[in-house]
């Protein structure tokens, strides 16, 4: 009555032939057990659909705050190619000896590039840019200084800061404009928003781990006398609980499909306003979207938190339920 | 095949449900355990399916010590040990055929040779017909025998019934006894817990008489 009874010596081939059979049972176990809990799920669709769309929307928020924050993160980088310095020059500052200042910027290390805009031709931007040509055709002189655009090799904070220090103090330049200070907060803001996207998803994640829960509690409860039964004749841990960790399984994928569908439906709705906000902006911005691999995520990671649900109810139940 | 060893089960404490108990049964016997209401007769049973442990002593099935068998073991065990319930157990979900391929289907047996060895066990026990039927819909004694022909589907060494003829009328309760005797005809050890006193009387088998818990009787068939 051991666990393997003592069997005379076996061939090889009639070792494998056994061995080959118990995973063809386990797999049609497997295949058997998932129908059978789709079925069941099926067999109440509007409490299996009440389920899955707890988990979607449990699931939507953190996905589109990191959705958000991806797009964030683009803008950050297309911000930081175009960051740049103005060099204010005197106004003083001829035209060929703005030319040399140009010049010499040029040389300095740490600057990639220089665009030199004279008085006339910040004026003509100016005009173009605000349309009041025929305001500022009346001013008798042009009151703009010509302008040197820096475009440095790092953009990184530290390195623009200093670069504006050894900028300011060279002859012929009157002021050195950076715009660092919004682009830091909008780096700081966006810092804020990982961590709280992170804590959202683990706390989201946790709500989906307690609906699945809930859910397989109580059909572990509905099916306790067949669980006792089937322990009584020898089932194992793992027989019983395969049926559950399908169904939670299969919330999951439901509830990640439904996220899927959610996000999808928010990006359309979403589309238009933030593409005229951005293009009142001058900017050129598209929606995010998940992707491929986004979605892919997105799915796994409901369909393992809804089995991890399932198997964490399961498991505190196991314990409890005793054969009589 | 089965040893006890000084055992002992007390529930809560304070109440001995078995106290000393010492016998042995051989491979292949067959034995009735009887008793009054409460002398612990499914409680003997219960220790072999090792659904409980003795509070003492030890028990040994076919040469192990199952107290000491793993969690992860028992129910490798437990598939070896055919088991008639006092209460049936039945499932009342599913028909007649799919409580009685219930065993088989928990050790992954081949759907096939399963259908043929379930319509082999509800043959014998003459329900053949009804495999069909919900548990529900059958008698108090019909309800019985399923649970027998899911006991014998899988061809135990071992028989364990608890009162597996307490529903029935006298013609079928000695039908049943003799299937029991039918299968320890072809070697299974067989094991009987019942207060039918004259139905165990004519069968002439080895048995075990419980009072309060101590078996105060050991008789060896006349
Ligand atoms: N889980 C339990 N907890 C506490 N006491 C129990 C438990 N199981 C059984 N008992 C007690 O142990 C004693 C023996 O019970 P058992 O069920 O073994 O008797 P029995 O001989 O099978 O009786 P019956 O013929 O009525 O089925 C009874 O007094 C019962 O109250
Ligand atoms: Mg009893």
């Amino acid at each position: 009555m051991s666990r393997r009874p003592a069997a005379p010596p076996r061939g090889a081939r009639t070792q494998r032939t056994r061995s080959s059979s118990q995973l063809r049972a386990w797999l049609r176990h497997h295949r058997a057990m998932s129908a059978d809990s789709a079925r069941r799920l099926l067999r109440h669709p509007i409490a299996s659909l009440l389920t899955m769309l707890a988990i979607a929307i449990a699931l939507v928020l953190p996905a589109a705050l990191w959705l958000a924050l991806d797009s964030a993160r683009l803008l950050d980088a297309e911000l930081d190619a175009s960051a740049t310095l103005t060099a204010y020059l005197e106004s003083a500052v001829d035209a060929g000896e703005a030319g040399r200042i140009d010049e010499a910027i040029a040389a300095q290390p740490g600057v990639a590039a220089t665009r030199l805009i004279t008085a006339a031709e910040g004026m003509a931007e100016f005009q173009q840019a605000l349309g009041l040509d025929d305001a500022l055709a009346r001013l008798e002189d042009n009151p703009l200084p010509a302008s040197i655009v820096i475009t440095p090799d790092e953009p990184s904070p530290e390195a623009v800061r200093s670069l504006a220090g050894e900028l300011e103090a060279m002859a012929g330049i009157d002021e050195v404009r950076l715009d660092l200070a919004w682009l830091e907060r909008l780096r700081q803001l966006a810092e804020l928003g990982q961590r709280v996207a992170l804590a959202l998803a683990v706390l989201f994640g946790l709500g989906v781990l307690l609906v699945v829960g809930n859910t397989i509690r109580l059909a572990v409860e509905s099916r306790r006398q067949e669980i006792e039964v089937v322990m009584l004749i020898g089932a194992t841990h793992a027989f019983v609980r395969r049926p559950f960790l399908y169904s939670g399984a299969w919330y999951g994928l439901g509830g990640g499909l439904l996220a899927w569908g959610l996000l999808a439906l928010g990006n359309q709705w979403l589309a238009a306003p933030v593409r005229a906000l951005a293009a009142s902006y001058g900017a050129n911005f598209s929606m995010p979207h998940l992707g491929l691999i986004g979605s892919a995520t997105l799915l796994i990671c409901s369909i393992l938190l809804g089995w991890l649900g399932a198997w964490i109810a399961v498991s505190r139940h196991l314990s409890e339920v005793r054969p009589r | 095949m089965i040893v006890f060893e000084h055992v002992g089960k007390r529930y809560g404490g304070r109440f001995d449900a078995l106290a000393n108990l010492d016998f042995r049964v051989h491979r292949g016997e067959m034995v009735f355990l009887t008793g009054h209401s409460g002398a612990g007769k499914s409680s003997l049973l219960r220790l072999i399916m090792r659904l409980e442990r003795p509070s003492r002593g030890r028990i040994l099935v076919a040469g192990h010590d199952i107290g000491r068998l793993h969690a992860s073991q028992v129910p490798f065990y437990r598939r070896q040990i055919g088991v008639v319930f006092q209460d049936h157990q039945l499932l009342f979900d599913r028909s007649i055929y799919h409580n009685v391929a219930l065993p088989l289907e928990i050790r992954g047996m081949d759907p096939r040779e399963a259908s043929r060895r379930v319509r082999a066990a509800l043959d014998k026990v003459g329900l053949l017909h009804r495999e069909r039927a919900l548990p529900i819909e059958l008698s108090g004694g019909e309800q019985q025998r399923v649970g027998i022909a899911r006991a014998v589907v899988n061809k135990p060494s071992l028989l364990l019934a608890d009162e597996p003829t307490g529903n029935l009328d006298p013609q079928l309760s000695a039908d049943i006894m003799a299937l029991f005797e039918d299968f320890n005809r072809i070697g299974t050890t067989v094991m009987i817990a019942s207060h039918d006193l004259a139905l165990i009387a004519r069968l002439r088998h080895r048995t075990l008489r419980l009072r309060e818990g101590r078996l105060v009787a050991d008789e060896e068939a006349a």
